[in-house]
């Protein structure tokens, strides 16, 4: 019956609406390392906040990004050799919540106690958390752009009935 | 593109019709979009700044209004530079695009019509970001205020944006451009049979 709502993209709406959501975790993770890094080094607090504040905006949108994107991997065609990389990302979507909100309230708690400083350590782990973030980005490029998942041509050539 | 001019180019292109494997535009649309509109919602909670002030203090998170005035800008800032890269790729990939013919998008529209819309559009997008960055920057130089009528115009902007990554959306999603399983499966080739 479910199957009657879904579009030719195999979704209940429009087009798909994780890879929208995602816009603000990785502009903003990016974004934030960014600011940090120019503030750590010129010394200014403005880019410190213009930091702490995007990266909030990405703790806030990595959990809907991560709602939604189980909603369309839960509908997407998954065909065998597809398996591999949704797990993957789908176990990386779930640590990268836990690391961005782990981030963020380190990051609240060094701006409420040294407002002016950040230490080396933050930098070092966000270094990693930006690395984890370019290889979730490769990951979910590779099943939309490779393996075609909600891609039109891709979800009906899938439909039962029809091969592969 | 007519694929005797794109064999000219002398590109190794894969399956997907690229010279690499995931395209890069969708890429950097993420930055152009996450920092604009993020840039522009900063700027509009600047501006209603008394209306929160207790929101945020119930939350228990320091807030200055400055602060979220010096979001909009910089954000905007990095969205207008990273910007010109979105447009410059997305030229390239939408030069390298080899859509179906025959298909109508959810919007009753071909192919042809969506990459034009969507290339012009583009362009233009790309002069309002400029603009609005050269505007916005003018406004923190002599005034330390953001007007109203910049703010009318960024949300008037986030629509735009909208239409337009739907249009960019449909490219991809309904025409299948550069996917390299869409492509497989045009030429009757399984999919499966990619590396995983």
């Amino acid at each position: 019956m479910l199957a009657l709502m879904l579009n030719s993209k195999g979704l209940p709406y429009s087009d798909p609406i994780h890879p929208i959501i995602v816009h603000f975790v990785i502009a903003m993770v990016f974004f934030s390392f960014f600011c940090d890094v120019v503030g750590y080094f010129s010394r200014n607090v403005r880019f410190l906040e213009v930091s702490f504040w995007n990266m909030l905006v990405a703790a806030i949108a990595i959990f809907v990004a991560i709602i939604v994107g189980q909603l369309e991997a839960g509908l997407a065609q998954v065909y065998p050799a597809v398996q591999p990389t949704l797990n993957f990302h789908t176990v990386m979507g779930w640590s990268l919540g836990a690391f961005v909100a782990g981030m963020t309230a380190w990051r609240f708690v060094i701006r409420n106690r040294h407002p002016q400083k950040l230490p080396p350590a933050y930098l070092g782990v966000a270094t990693v958390l930006v690395c984890l973030v370019f290889l979730q980005v490769y990951l979910g490029s590779k099943l939309f752009w490779v393996y075609g998942l909600h891609v039109k041509p891709v979800v009906e050539a899938m439909q039962p009935g029809i091969s592969p | 593109m007519n694929s005797q001019l794109i064999e000219q180019l002398r590109l190794r292109l894969g399956a997907n019709g690229l010279p690499y494997e995931i395209p890069m535009h969708p890429k950097l649309v993420h930055l152009t979009l996450g920092l604009f509109i993020i840039a522009i919602l900063f700027d509009i909670a600047g501006a209603i700044f008394p209306i929160e002030r207790p929101i945020f203090k119930f939350l228990g998170l320091t807030a200055i209004r400055s602060s979220f005035f010096d979001v909009g800008w910089y954000n905007l800032l990095g969205a207008a530079v990273v910007t010109f890269f979105t447009v410059g790729f997305g030229f390239f990939e939408l030069l390298l695009a080899n859509p179906p013919v025959n298909q109508k998008s959810d919007w009753g529209l071909n192919a042809s019509w969506t990459m034009l819309l969507h290339g012009l559009g583009g362009v233009v997008l790309l002069g309002a970001i400029v603009a609005m960055t050269v505007w916005r920057g003018w406004q923190r130089y002599h005034s330390r205020q953001v007007q109203w009528s910049y703010l009318l115009v960024g949300m008037a902007m986030l629509g735009l944006l909208y239409v337009h990554g739907t249009l960019g959306g449909q490219l991809g999603g309904e025409f299948g451009i550069h996917v390299t399983a869409a492509k497989l499966i045009q030429e009757g080739i399984n999919p499966n049979w990619l590396p995983k």
